[in-house]
Order: C-alpha cells, then sequence, then structure tokens
C-alpha cells in the first residue's frame, strides 16, 4: 500500500522525541559514495586481486602492469610481498584463507606464511568473507604478543607538566605499558616528555613514554633518551596523499633504520579515512588504501603499526561497516606479523552505547595495546582531540574486564596507593627541575597535581619562563642520563635505577622486537618469548591465577562474610 | 679474549632472547664497554656518556639473525641497514631523511647521498634503498 505524504509540519510522536534526545543523534552519518572514496571496504572501484611474476619479480600486481605501478604499488611489491609464495597464495580461494585465518588448528605462523603472498587486494577480498565476530576469533590468534597491553594519553590542556608527571604515575600504575603524550604549544615538549617519564618511573616501572611530534624533533627526543619509542610515523595509501604528508615509503623505510640505529622501538602510523579526509582517496575503499599502507610498514621493516583509524574515525564510523573495516584493519596487521596498536584513542561517539561497541571487537579479541590512547586524563585535557576512554570510564573499564573475565590490561588500584604515587611522581620532578636549573614547581603544585582529576585543578604555570626553560633544555643538550643523576641526587634512587635500566635496554635492542614492551620486573617481553600460542579452546593468554585476582577487584565489593564490609 | 663478532655466533632465539637476559657477555656500547658496565655508579662518576646509550652495529646484527630465524624477513633487513647507519651522526642521518622527502632532491643529489654512504660509511644496503628511491622518484616524478 501507499502512505499519504505526512504535512511538513506534522508534530512529532512522543517516541520520536524522546529518540531524537539521544546522544548517537548527535553522531555524523553519511550515504556511501564510493566515487570519492567514502565507501569502507566493499567498492565497485576497488581493484581485481591478481599477481604475475617474472624472473623473481612481481610483473603485475591487481590487474596493474609494473611500468603503470604508483610508488606505493612498488614498494608493496619489491618489499612486503613473499614472491616465493606469491603465486601460490594467490591461488586460493578468498575464502579458503579466511577459514584458516578462523580455524583454531591452522597455526598462526602458517597464515602468516600465506597471506605474506596475498597482494592487497587480495587481502580485501579475504577479510570481505569475514563478519565481526569472524574476525575477532581470527584476532586472538593473529595477535603478534601472546599478552595483551594497553596504551595511554598522558596530556594536558595547559601542557602543565606536574600535572602529566601526576598522571604517568597513575597511568603504569593502572596497569598502562606505553604512555604519549602531546602538546598543546609544541615548544613545551621537553618538559612534557620529561615530566611524563620522571612520572612514569613514580608508578609500575617499565612503562614505555613517548612524546608524538612532528618526525625530525620526536627523533630528536629520542635519540637523547628523553622518550623510550616512537609512533607518529605517519604512512597514507595514496601516492598524492603520502606526499602531502611529505614522505615516501623510502623516506619512512629510511626513517625507521634511522630510529633502530639508535636503539629505538618504534611503529608506524596508519588509518582508514585519512585518504579520503585529505582530499585524494583516488575512489578506492578506506580498508583497501589502508591495507596499502600495512603493507608499506611490512616492506619498511618497521616491527608494527598503530592502525584502527586512529585520528580519522569519525570517517568511517560515519558510513555503513565502517566500524567492521576498522576492526578488520587491525586483523590485517597483526597477519602482516605487525605489532598492532589497535586504535580506540579518539573521541568517536556521543553514545556511551556506540563508543562501547566500537572497543568491544579489540577488547574481546586482545590486541598488542587495545587502545593506542586510552586517555588517562578527563577528554578535556585530553591534547590527541579526546579519546574513546578517558579517566572517568576507568571503573566501567575494569567492571567489565571482570564481567567477562577478559584482560584489558587494567586494574583497580587504592586510593592510597595512587595518591603516593602522584604525590612521588610531582615531588620527583620538582627536585628534578630545581637539579636542572630549571622553573621551580612549588609544594602547593605538587599538592594540587596529587589530588586533582585535571589540568582545572592545578594552579597556572608561568608559561614563559616554562618556554624558556624548555628551549635551554634542548641548547644545553640534555639527556636521559642528566634526568637519572638528577633523580639520584635527590634522593630517587629506585627511579634513577629504573630508568637506567630502560635506557640500557638500548644497548641490547631487545625492545626493537616486535611488540615488545618491558614488564613491571624491567624484562622484555615480546612476539619473539612471548609469541602467541592460541590454538582454540583451553589455549592461549587466559587472565588466570595473581592476574586474575587482581582483576576481581574494583572499587565497591561487597565481602562474602560480611556484607556490610567492601573489600578493596 | 678477542671480541667475537655477529656472524661467528649462532643464536637460538628460543634460549638466547632477550639478550640482555641470557646473552649479556655479546652485547657491547658502541664505545666498546661491556653492557655490566653501564652501572649507577659509573653514570654518577661520568664513566657514561650519552655515546654508551646507543646500540652497536654488531648487536643490531645480532638482533637481525634473531629477527630471521623467526621468520621476520624485512625487520631482520631494517636491523642490518640500522647497523650501518650506526655510524652516521645524527645530523647526516636527518639529512638524508629529509632529502629523501618528496620533490626534495634532484636525481644527482640522491646518487650523490647513495655513492657518499657506501663510500664513506660502508653502507650499502641503505646505498641501495636510495639509488632505489631515485629511480622510483624519476619514474613516479617527484624529483626536484
Amino acid at each position: 500500500m501507499t502512505a499519504e505524504p505526512l504535512p511538513v509540519s506534522t508534530p512529532a510522536s512522543k517516541r520520536t522525541e524522546a529518540l531524537e534526545e539521544r546522544p548517537v543523534n548527535l553522531d555524523g552519518f553519511v550515504e556511501e559514495w564510493p566515487e570519492v572514496g567514502m565507501v569502507a571496504m566493499d567498492s565497485p572501484y576497488d581493484p581485481t586481486p591478481s599477481v604475475r611474476v617474472a624472473d623473481g619479480v612481481i610483473v603485475e600486481m591487481d590487474g596493474k602492469p609494473r611500468a603503470e605501478f604508483d610508488f606505493l604499488d612498488q614498494f608493496i611489491a619489491d618489499h612486503a610481498i613473499d614472491v616465493s609464495v606469491t603465486e601460490h597464495a594467490m591461488a586460493l580461494e578468498p575464502v579458503e584463507v579466511a577459514r584458516m585465518l578462523v580455524d583454531p588448528t591452522v597455526t598462526r605462523s602458517e597464515v602468516v606464511e600465506v597471506a605474506g603472498g596475498l597482494t592487497p587486494a587480495a587481502l580485501l577480498e579475504v577479510v570481505k568473507t569475514m563478519n565481526v565476530v569472524e574476525m575477532m576469533q581470527a584476532l586472538q590468534k593473529m595477535r603478534a604478543r601472546r599478552t595483551p597491553a594497553n596504551q595511554a594519553h598522558s596530556t594536558s590542556a595547559r601542557d602543565n607538566p606536574v600535572q602529566v608527571a601526576a598522571e604517568a604515575a597513575e597511568a603504569s600504575l593502572r596497569g598502562f605499558r606505553e604512555l604519549e603524550t602531546t602538546l598543546g604549544v609544541v615548544r613545551y615538549a621537553p618538559l612534557v616528555a620529561i615530566a611524563l617519564q620522571v612520572g612514569a618511573l613514580a608508578g609500575t616501572p617499565g612503562a614505555l613514554t613517548q612524546c608524538a611530534l612532528e618526525e625530525a624533533t620526536e627523533l630528536e627526543l629520542g635519540m637523547r633518551g628523553i622518550t623510550a619509542y616512537a609512533e607518529t610515523i605517519s604512512v597514507y595509501g595514496t601516492e598524492p596523499v603520502f606526499c602531502d604528508g611529505d614522505d615516501t615509503p623510502w623516506s619512512k623505510a629510511f626513517l625507521a633504520s634511522a630510529y633502530a640505529s639508535r636503539g629505538i622501538k618504534m611503529r608506524f602510523t596508519s588509518g582508514t579515512g585519512s585518504e579520503v579526509q585529505m582530499g585524494n582517496a583516488e575512489g578506492r575503499s578506506m580498508l583497501y588504501l589502508e591495507i596499502r599502507c600495512i603493507l608499506v610498514a611490512k616492506g619498511a621493516g618497521v616491527q608494527g603499526l598503530q592502525n584502527g583509524s586512529i585520528s580519522c574515525i569519525g570517517v568511517p564510523g560515519a558510513v555503513p561497516a565502517g566500524i567492521r573495516a576498522v576492526l578488520a584493519e587491525n586483523l590485517l596487521a597483526s597477519t602482516a606479523d605487525l605489532e598492532c596498536a589497535s586504535g580506540n584513542d579518539q573521541s568517536f561517539s556521543h553514545s556511551d552505547m556506540r563508543r562501547t561497541a566500537r572497543l568491544l571487537p579489540q577488547l574481546l579479541s586482545g590486541t598488542d595495546f587495545v587502545c593506542s590512547g586510552y586517555s588517562a586524563v578527563p577528554n578535556y585535557d585530553n591534547m590527541f582531540a579526546g579519546s574513546n576512554l578517558d579517566s572517568t570510564d576507568y571503573d566501567d573499564w575494569n567492571t567489565i574486564q571482570r564481567d567477562l573475565q577478559v584482560d584489558g590490561a587494567l586494574r583497580h588500584v587504592p586510593e592510597e596507593e595512587l595518591l603516593a604515587a602522584r604525590s612521588r611522581a610531582a615531588r620527583a620532578l620538582q627536585a628534578v627541575f630545581a637539579q636542572l636549573g630549571l622553573p621551580t614547581i612549588t609544594d602547593k603544585e605538587v599538592e594540587a597535581a596529587t589530588y586533582a582529576h585535571g589540568s582545572q585543578d592545578l594552579p597556572m604555570r608561568d608559561v614563559l619562563e616554562d618556554l624558556k626553560a624548555a628551549q635551554s633544555v634542548m641548547d644545553r643538550g640534555i639527556t636521559g642520563l642528566d634526568v637519572i643523576k638528577a633523580l639520584e641526587a635527590a634522593g630517587y634512587s629506585d627511579m634513577a635505577h629504573t630508568l637506567l635500566s630502560v635506557l640500557r635496554h638500548r644497548v641490547s635492542g631487545d625492545l626493537l622486537h616486535t611488540s615488545a614492551i618491558l614488564t613491571p620486573e624491567l624484562e622484555t617481553l615480546s612476539a619473539v618469548n612471548d609469541a602467541n600460542d592460541y590454538a582454540g579452546p583451553g589455549s592461549g593468554y587466559r587472565p588466570a591465577g595473581e592476574r586474575w585476582r587482581e582483576m576481581k577487584r574494583l572499587r565497591h565489593v561487597v565481602s562474602a562474610s560480611n556484607p556490610e564490609e567492601e573489600i578493596g | 679474549m678477542a671480541v667475537t663478532l655477529p656472524d661467528q655466533v649462532e643464536l637460538d632465539p628460543g634460549s638466547d632472547y632477550p639478550l640482555a637476559a641470557h646473552r649479556p657477555e655479546l652485547l657491547r656500547t658502541p664505545t666498546g664497554k661491556p653492557i655490566d658496565e653501564l652501572t649507577m655508579q659509573a653514570v654518577l662518576s661520568g664513566d657514561v656518556a650519552a655515546e654508551d646509550l646507543r646500540i652497536s652495529p654488531d648487536t643490531l646484527r645480532l638482533q637481525a639473525q634473531v629477527a630471521e630465524r623467526v621468520g621476520r624477513t624485512q625487520l631482520a633487513r631494517n636491523f642490518r641497514r640500522a647497523a650501518e647507519l650506526t655510524a652516521l651522526p645524527d645530523d647526516l642521518v636527518l639529512s638524508i631523511y629529509n632529502s629523501l622527502r618528496p620533490n626534495a632532491s634532484t636525481k644527482q643529489q640522491l646518487t650523490d647521498i647513495a655513492d657518499r654512504l657506501e663510500g664513506e660509511y660502508s653502507a650499502t644496503l641503505c646505498a641501495e634503498l636510495v639509488r632505489e628511491a631515485a629511480d622510483v622518484y624519476e619514474r613516479r616524478d617527484i624529483l626536484a
């Protein structure tokens, strides 16, 4: 039957009014538009898989002869794809490879070998046959490191180093193994990077720190031992956008070697939606372009990749099946045998239900870093423009872990331990600043940082003095060694020893391997000595023993023996 | 005792990795100090400089061997390029990186960099990467 068109002025029903009030309706949604690349993973304009090898060289890939390869095609064909297996792998039906991914009796290394021979279009066809549950099943096997971990954002809307130090201490105590900061005012970087490093030492030892900056500056802070690793090394899926980012696969491959030559852990960054956001997707689907990024990372020989749309999550989030495509990115990075820091690091939705649904695939499967930036500060302080999770979500996160017995790598920490670590971080930074001749941190600031929720709870600093001092850190050539000496001189001997151990790891190179983190005992855990051995029910990583006991603790849990009492 | 060269050591990733824990005797700083000498006392007495907290080319080649043995070909190759780059000063590393950006160099400039890498630093793998870039950049019209 045909409905009568309603007059324009028809009032909305009470139901509609209620639905209109729901936060999800503040989110943006658009129709697919494949011609400009506004399509997640199923575009009529994506190439058809093909490969041809002559004399050990790929001479045709995904329907294009070698003479027409753009620079990504050539880099991928020559450096990422295993020529010795490509013809065999490409002969398999996509669904056969997808079944290998899902089937727990097929080992991770068997899948890695076959996938190593697949072209970008072929990898796309494989994941197009998979629904999200199949992708999650595959991801728990394909994650490189057996034990999942998590990464925090520790930033301040005022670039306040005292706040960042306290937050870094709390974040490491809560379980994060990597802490990332960035700046509102870039010139603040040296002071905030020092604060992040010092603060991390006051919590659980071994959390590695980074400061996201322009490539050359980020490398310099790393070389000085003020930061421990780097991640903001962006790659893109089309040639024009790669060039707009002022890089090529060769410049990025060289940069990867530059980091390794100084013993510094590093991963690349990419994500669906960046090309369409930068206006040149060449009419390809977001996921096809992201697969090219994954293979550039593989070919460059970098150990890992931060992907899962990252700062462009609003783009795939707006189109149908976009969040499925984001999961597929993480799965394919892991299948390329790369460390995967799997997104969940950018404000994504006004709806709590929707941001949780977006998180669950990575949290339930487990990835090398479930969030590549869980905001350890309130989102108003998050200088990466807000994360999918922030410091007000800690109790929800811990409860979800406990409900589902899934390890999201965080834990509940009693108030007195948090306050002690936050205070110690701020005091230690006060002492380090004094030792290094940097602007004074007052006792009032230490006190405020200890009890603060965000930068609004701290006194203002003299920004001009701080910026002058930040410049002097660079001019005077202050390094991680100076921070060690300052900590030791001020009586923070344990923290000084921890930092020395972290920096000594550069000499060994152990942290350069895939998915490497430091344990609280300062031992390296990577995909070499903690390789994922998932092989179906009863195998692989499962939270048990002391870790499961820790996960059972929440802010309010009623005692079994005395219902009047809460156990902390 | 003579210093052991990385190609004379056969590493078993299962028992030798992490090298800091299981094979510390193989690890030296670029200045030749054994890793065990990087103590707090040595830091405080000024016996450890920033250059001591860097990785040596030999260690990178040992780690390349570990990567190869666990099937990570490209990672190993990156470590071998990195081993070559340990000899270059920081500012030269950064300047080569900048030269490799799109539309930043002529073909001749890139060829000169490759020649210098090979001639002055025996960095043959890095030179190969730069030459390859020069060819691709020419074909894709992103030379200066």
